[in-house]
Order: structure tokens, then sequence, then C-alpha cells
């Protein structure tokens, strides 16, 4: 066993004493920051940004901009007697260059949830195999730029809405006296930001089926909402700074500010523990995303909220169309409070998204399998599947 | 009627997915496996049922409140319908091949996928006028201990032949004999297949 757990273990006790020690001073922080939030006038934070946004300051850090107070509470509204709720998530077999034979598998599982008068559920996935070149790379002509990691991700995360869509064209199909409202819930943010380092001309490519599956959607009727379970975003705390910062926000190191430690602190706290007064069922008002991304997303900018949904603080992104409608917005935030009561864990999660997981996660053997089939499938064709000496190695393990 | 499928099988026995949630056949009960093919029909007798988690590296949670419980649970979570399997198996017993009962285990097992169903009532006199499958569910192995399948088997035929008392004082005897070498299992049995009269115990317990 290479991995020496002794000197870990010693590293491990430091770390917990580190933590401890810090428990105190950051309890005091968390309290300076909250009373800060609620000490500041939104109107004149939000002045403040777009001044520096006109003038093209470029924060270092992600900052959300309120479209209310900063401190604004909102108790979550009664769930409709009969309401639907589908879930979507995604997992991959992704390409491996190890292997002569190049393909990808994309499982979009889904869980829609029909409670109320009608109660039902419909689980089920669409998994797919991809190996064409214009499946395999975002240029096929060039065979340039190959879909994998990040990329390999944001085409998952269009695959899962076109199969959200379909599920709803699919129930549009229904007599409407049988189609009770409806919600949408993605595991995890609307917000693409990992293409953000990528070329114009890629992020053109992906973000082009994200955001048609985007307009689909709102064309169905249904409200679409990702769900960030606890959530590391900093943005409201990150506002703050700009707020108290006299000089540039990316001047840090010249700073001579009476507010610097204040700051500091800021940096060291999330949003999820700064909305922690938020009592179970209730969220915050809407924040708007300053995330490069969105600069592109258009009618479908995204806007986020924190909910106590009960032992944790949420984060959930809507698209504009949704954060501007003020019945699909009560919709959402009732019907994401009611999943979490009917959550068999704690802290709950809600099932539509569990029971979608379930749906799409891809075991090992189920991998293995996937593997095997395409082996047995171009072997009967006379053609073997190679592997470099590499992977090939590590599998044997020779002693 | 079809109440099951086959997704185990084995020479002496099977296990069936039920078609009803938390609701297999009784502990006990005669079902029975058509092969047209074959011209054939075998015969089981459930010796379990269990509902799980249809992953089994899913537990169950508790999942009831102060005012969601029992079947409002399955309301108010309509996902468990998709989630959970009841599953129930069963000990081969006999079938019927050329119009005869054969009370021995079958030359193969029933097919993999296959439908599970319930037996008639003519069917399961005619199949337990005889009593050598009492021998095959003594040496069943399973989560239930055989004397109570034994049992379980006996209380089900006499309700389903409608309390034919004639049969089940040959049951007794029988079961009297297959067990005479251990007496408290005999009890254990004996006990079990009372039908509420605790003089017929009594009395049969005089006779031993």
């Amino acid at each position: 066993m290479p991995l020496k757990l002794g000197a870990v273990s010693e590293q491990i006790e430091h770390m917990a004493q580190a933590m401890v020690a810090l428990s105190p001073a950051q309890e005091q922080l968390l309290e300076q920051a909250q009373a800060l939030l609620r000490s500041t006038p939104a109107d004149a934070l939000r002045l403040k940004l777009e001044q520096q946004r006109q003038r093209q300051v470029r924060f270092p850090w992600l900052v959300a901009t309120p479209h209310g107070s900063l401190c604004g509470i909102i108790p979550a509204p009664p769930a409709p007697v009969d309401f639907c709720v589908i879930g979507i998530d995604a997992s991959s077999v992704p390409p491996d260059r190890h292997r002569s034979v190049r393909f990808y598998v994309l499982n979009v599982g889904y869980a829609a949830l029909t409670y109320g008068r009608c109660a039902d559920a419909v689980l089920d996935a669409e998994s797919q195999l991809f190996f064409h070149d214009e499946d395999l790379y975002l240029f096929p002509e060039k065979r340039d730029v190959p879909i994998e990691g990040t990329l390999l991700n944001a085409r998952m995360e269009v695959e899962s809405l076109q199969t959200l869509q379909k599920v709803i064209q699919h129930r549009a199909h229904q007599p409407s006296g049988e189609r009770p409202p409806t919600v949408a819930l993605r595991d995890g943010p609307l917000i693409l930001w990992t293409l953000q380092n990528e070329p114009q001309e890629v992020q053109d490519k992906l973000l082009h089926g994200f955001l048609q599956a985007m307009s689909s959607l709102r064309q169905s009727g249904v409200p679409l909402a990702g769900y960030i379970s606890y959530t590391d975003s900093r943005d409201v705390a990150n506002s703050l700074r700009v707020w108290i910062c006299q000089e540039l926000p990316n001047e840090c190191e010249h700073c001579k500010n009476s507010k610097r430690d204040l700051c500091l602190a800021l940096a060291k706290i999330r949003d999820r523990d700064l909305f922690n007064f938020l009592a179970i069922g209730e969220r915050s008002e809407l924040f708007a995303s300053s995330s490069q991304i969105l600069e592109r997303y258009g009618e479908h900018r995204v806007d986020f909220f924190y909910l106590n949904i009960g032992g944790e603080i949420v984060r959930v992104e809507v698209p504009r169309w949704v954060s501007a409608d003020a019945e699909w917005l009560s919709l959402l935030h009732a019907v994401i409070y009611d999943q979490s009561r009917r959550s068999p864990g704690f802290p709950p999660y809600p099932p539509a998204l569990l029971e979608a997981h379930e749906q799409a996660v891809i075991t090992t053997t189920e991998r293995r399998l996937i593997e095997e089939m395409v082996e047995r499938a171009l072997g009967l064709h006379g053609q073997w599947v190679t592997r470099s000496a590499k992977n090939d190695s590590k599998r044997r393990r020779g002693i | 009627m079809r109440i099951g499928e086959i997704v185990e099988t084995t020479s002496t026995g099977f296990v069936a997915e039920s078609f009803t949630l938390n609701r297999p056949p009784p502990l006990g009960s005669l079902v029975a496996v058509s092969l047209p093919a074959q011209d054939m029909e075998i015969y089981a007798v459930v010796a379990y049922g269990q509902t799980v988690g249809l992953d089994p590296g899913r537990r169950a949670v508790r999942r009831s409140t102060e005012i969601v419980f029992d079947e409002a649970i399955y309301h108010e979570h309509p996902e468990l319908k998709h989630i959970l399997r009841t599953e129930f198996g069963a000990v081969l017993v006999g079938y019927l091949a050329e119009g005869q009962v054969w009370q021995h285990l079958p030359p193969q097992p029933p097919p993999l996928h296959f439908s599970v169903q319930t037996v008639q009532t003519g069917e399961l006199q005619r199949f337990t006028d005889h009593l050598l499958y009492f021998r095959l569910l003594l040496s069943y192995n399973g989560p239930v201990s055989p004397l109570q399948v034994l049992a379980a088997n006996v209380r089900e035929v006499y309700r389903q032949r409608g309390s034919d008392r004639a049969w089940l004082d040959a049951a007794a005897r029988e079961i009297a004999t297959l067990l005479k070498n251990d007496h408290e299992a005999l009890l254990t049995v004996l006990y079990a297949i009372d039908p509420g009269e605790a003089s017929a115990i009594a009395e049969r317990r005089g006779q031993l």
C-alpha cells in the first residue's frame, strides 16, 4: 500500500485542530457579514455595480446584482393540489483515447412524479452511443476539437434538456384535464460557466443546442430550474465586497481601505452561510448572476435565489423568463419546498432528482458491459479493439 | 390468473416477481407454471415473500409522518411503486404430465421469465388428494423454516378445499408419520395447523 496513511493521519489531525480553532472567529465574521447584508441598500449597490460595469471594471470574482432587497425573505407558498415535477440528470461513458475505437455513451435519466388526485410516476432513461465524426468532434470536417472533458459535459447538458423537452412533449399529448401544473428540475447549474474559457466558436456550437432547448421549454409552458445542493458560490458575499470597496476591486494588493479585514473575511464566506437566517421554506429575493457566459444567453439569462429546504440552503437557478413570471416563480418555490418535505433523507433532496439520478447512473458493471459489447460486435466483423500499451499494462498489472 | 414472473429458477424451486406490490400469494399456497410446449403443468408451494428495493444497493427508509402513514405513503410518494418489488419464492412439489399428477421434482426447472399462476380449486383438489409432496416441503431450505411452510400449506389447502376435515385429518396423520422421530417438530406443525378447535389438538396429541 504505497499511500502513507500514517503521514496523512497526522495531517488530518492538524487540519481538524485548525478548523476547530477557526470556528469562533468564523462565527463572528459571519455575524458581521450578515449585518452588512442587512444594512446595504440594494438600490445603491445595484447602481455601484452598474457604474463599474459601464466603466468596464473587470471584477475578479463573480458578483450578484440584487433584483429586490438583499435580505428580503419570501415564505413558501402552498403547493397546488395537483402538480407534476420532472427531474432530469445525466451521466456518461466518456471516450477513451487509449482504445482504438472512439465512442461515448450518454444516459439521460428522468423522473416525472405526479402528485395529487392522479398520483403517478414515470421513471426512465434515454441511452445513446455516439460514434460518428459529427458526434465526436465539434468541427467534424477538420476532425478538430474532440468532444471530451468539459465539452462532453456541456454536450450532456444539451442532451438532458432535449430529453426533458421530449418528455414534456409526450405529456402534452395527454388530455388537458390530466395535465397538472408542471415544473422541471435539473441537477446542477443552468449557467454553463465551464464553457467560459472556450473559444467563441466552441461556445456557439454548444450553447446553440442548449438555448434552443430552453426556448422549447419556454414554449411548452414548463418553468425550468437548476437545483444546486451544498452550493459553494459566493456571488452575494462578493457583491458586499464590491460595496465596501473604495478603490477598484481588482487592485486588492494596493488596498488601504479601513474595511480591508472585513473584505478579506467576506472572501471566506459562502452564500449558503450568509443566508442561514432563512427559516425552513423561505427563499431569498432574486439575484442576477454576472457570469460572463450569460452574455450569450439572451432571453435565457440566469437569475438565482437561495432557499432553505430544511437542513440546507440550496441555490436555485432560473432563466429570466421564469424569474420574470411571478406565478411560475411561486410555483417553483412551492414545488421545490414540497419536494424537500417528501424527501426520504435528511438533509432533504428532491425525490424527482434522486430518482432521475438513479435512472441516469451508469454502474461500473454496465461500463464494462458496454466495452465488452463493443469489442464483441467489432470482433464479429473481424476487427479487434486494440488498447494503448499503458492501458494494457494497467489492466494486466503483472508482477 | 397470472400473478408473477419467474426471475430465478433451479431444479428445486424458483423466485418470482409478484405483479402486485406488497401482496405476494399467501404463504403455503399452491401455484403453477404452465409449459404448453411440453403439455406440462409444474406445481410449487409458496415458501416466502418479501418486498425490497428494485436496486439491491438501496435500502428502504422511514417515510411516515404524523399525518402521512401506511397506504397514504404510497400516494404521497408515487415513485415507490416503481422502485420497489415484491417477490416470492416457491418450492417445486410436482407436476402434471400426460394427464397424470406426479409428486416429485420435475425433470427440468421451470423456464426463466415464465408466468406463475394461481391454481383453480379442482386442480388443487386433484393435486392435494395425495400427500407425498409433504416430503419435498420438509426438505426445503430457505428463509422460512420448512415446518412453517408445511403448516402454512396445510392451512391454505384446508381452507381452499372448503374446510375439508377429512383431508386435514389425513394431512395430520401423514405429518405424524413423517415427523415421528422429532416430537418437538411434530408439535410445532400440529399447533400451527390447528383450525381453532383446541379439543382437536388435544385429541390428536392423545392419539400419538
